[in-house]
């Protein structure tokens, strides 16, 4: 049993912190609406308000790497022995970029790194939160904005044998534009209605989606509420899920215990469960024979 | 454009929409057929595809049996009896005679499985366990051109059936093709456990 008392403690003192601030922004807002005199106490304590909270949400901010360095560590080296975790990193933007599946961001940021094998399929997966800048002009000038089109994880499964031609599907609208790609039909009308298929080698997208491949992708989609991306490019699998979650990340309101290290493993089972769904530790994926 | 038509006669408005009619259902007409006719390419395709697999498969049994000589005689003889078309597939071969092909060699695959699970010290041998990938691989090979070819035949089956297309097929005498059915004995094939 892991002790949380001093992490809770801690995450508590933060709590207040934020809880105090907010209520001086608030009194602020109050009295700056006043007005005359009291107005000017009123920003005061809008800016005290404002430090305290700061405060505490940078204090909350350290506890959540301490968090992820003292336990979640020690969790994902638990489940996948030999691996790798890096809070504060995320993959490169042209890692990222390279399977197509996602446009190309005007904000990037990238955290919980992990890096591991599984049955000798070898994984790499983060967080990622892609932005694209809007620009309003209104009569008071011009205003710039940023609107999230991407909060979800990244996976990379990297297997022995390599494929002929490309495979893209997508569950949804495509967020790039494959010129090389045409759209497939699957012989199965409930694949067709969930996902879109795109590939370069008809042979080869039939050789990789069997039936089974097939519904385990509808289970994945089923298992992990958002959208689903995956493409198969050479000896890559990449994955996307946009489920608007920002994955091991403590919450300062709720109290760190068994429960949050249980919901933990679960995200991190997700890899585990790819893996064996999606048998992409079977013949057609570590066979080096050589493709017809 | 209003006074176009203004000076025109009510024989002449007529005659254009009968003209407007004709050209629609014209390039109508030319739009399927050249459908179904990229259609049968694909499907012609995939029948090739299936070919290429057949001829794969055929390839590993042999050398699987070459390995096994003394061990599977009669699969042997079972592989003897589909040797005439050892060179590869001839192109007047119809989709039933590669059906019989593709059951002989599954047949003979599962013979192959069950002599295996009789010579405990086949299995440890690394070339037959190579061997059995590949066989393993053809297969998997063969199961993507048959459901490929199958998905393209279904596509222009629906075009074939399906009121007004089928008024097309009809006037340029395209038929319904036939599915490659997958026999119970490949499917059993796939499953092997080596």
């Amino acid at each position: 049993m892991n002790d949380f008392t001093s992490l809770n403690q801690e995450r508590k003192k933060c709590a207040n912190y934020v809880v105090i601030g907010g209520f001086l922004i608030f009194v602020g807002i109050i009295l700056f609406m006043l007005g005359d005199v009291i107005s000017i106490f009123g920003v005061i304590f809008f800016i005290a308000g404002g430090i305290v909270a700061g405060i505490g949400a940078g204090k909350f901010q350290q506890i959540k790497y301490r968090f992820k360095n003292e336990y979640l560590k020690k969790i994902i080296q638990d489940v996948y022995q030999n691996s790798t975790y890096d809070p504060k990193n995320g993959l490169p933007m042209a890692r990222v970029y390279r399977s197509g599946l996602l446009k190309k961001a005007d904000r990037f940021h990238s955290e919980d790194l992990i890096r591991g094998s599984f049955e000798d399929v070898k994984f790499e997966t983060c967080d990622l939160k892609l932005e694209e800048r809007h620009v309003r002009h209104t009569k008071n000038g011009t205003q710039v904005y940023y609107v999230t089109y991407f909060l979800g994880r990244f996976f990379e499964f990297e297997f022995p044998k390599s494929f002929k031609g490309k495979i893209v599907v997508t569950e949804g609208a495509i967020l790039t534009w494959f010129t090389d790609l045409k759209k497939m039909e699957m012989e199965s009308v409930e694949f067709n209605k969930k996902f879109k298929t795109y590939s370069n080698d008809e042979h080869n997208t039939f050789y990789v989606l069997t039936p089974h491949l097939m519904e385990s992708l509808m289970d994945l989609e089923r298992q992990n509420p958002g959208t689903i991306a995956c493409s198969f490019d050479g000896n890559r699998l990449t994955i996307v899920i946009n489920n608007n979650r920002d994955t091991f990340e403590l919450k300062l309101f709720s109290e760190i215990n068994e429960m949050s290290i249980i919901s933990m493993k679960k995200e991190l089972e997700v890899i585990q469960n790819i893996i064996e769904e999606l048998r992409l530790n079977r013949n057609i994926f570590i066979n080096k024979e050589e493709n017809i | 454009m209003k006074l176009v038509f203004l000076s025109l006669g009510n024989g002449s408005i007529i005659a254009i929409v009968v003209v407007a009619l004709i050209l629609i259902i014209v390039f109508w007409y030319i739009g399927v057929m050249n459908r179904l006719r990229q259609l049968e390419v694909k499907v012609e395709e995939a029948e090739s595809g299936i070919d290429v697999a057949l001829t794969k498969r055929f390839d590993a049994l042999t050398k699987m049996l070459e390995t096994t000589k003394g061990y599977a005689k009669h699969e042997s003889e079972t592989l003897e009896k589909v040797i005439k078309w050892r060179n590869g597939i001839p192109s007047d071969a119809s989709l039933q005679d590669k059906q019989e092909f593709a059951n002989s060699l599954a047949k003979v695959a599962n013979g192959i499985n069950v002599v295996v699970e009789q010579y405990p010290d086949l299995k440890a041998n690394t070339m037959f366990n190579n061997l059995q990938n590949s066989i393993m691989d053809t297969e998997e090979h063969l199961q993507a051109a048959r459901r490929l070819f199958n998905s393209n035949v279904r596509a222009i089956n629906q075009i074939i059936v399906t009121f007004p297309q089928s008024i097309v097929a009809n006037a340029i005498h395209m038929q319904k093709k036939n599915f490659f059915e997958a026999e119970e004995a490949k499917r059993q094939d796939v499953k092997m456990n080596f």
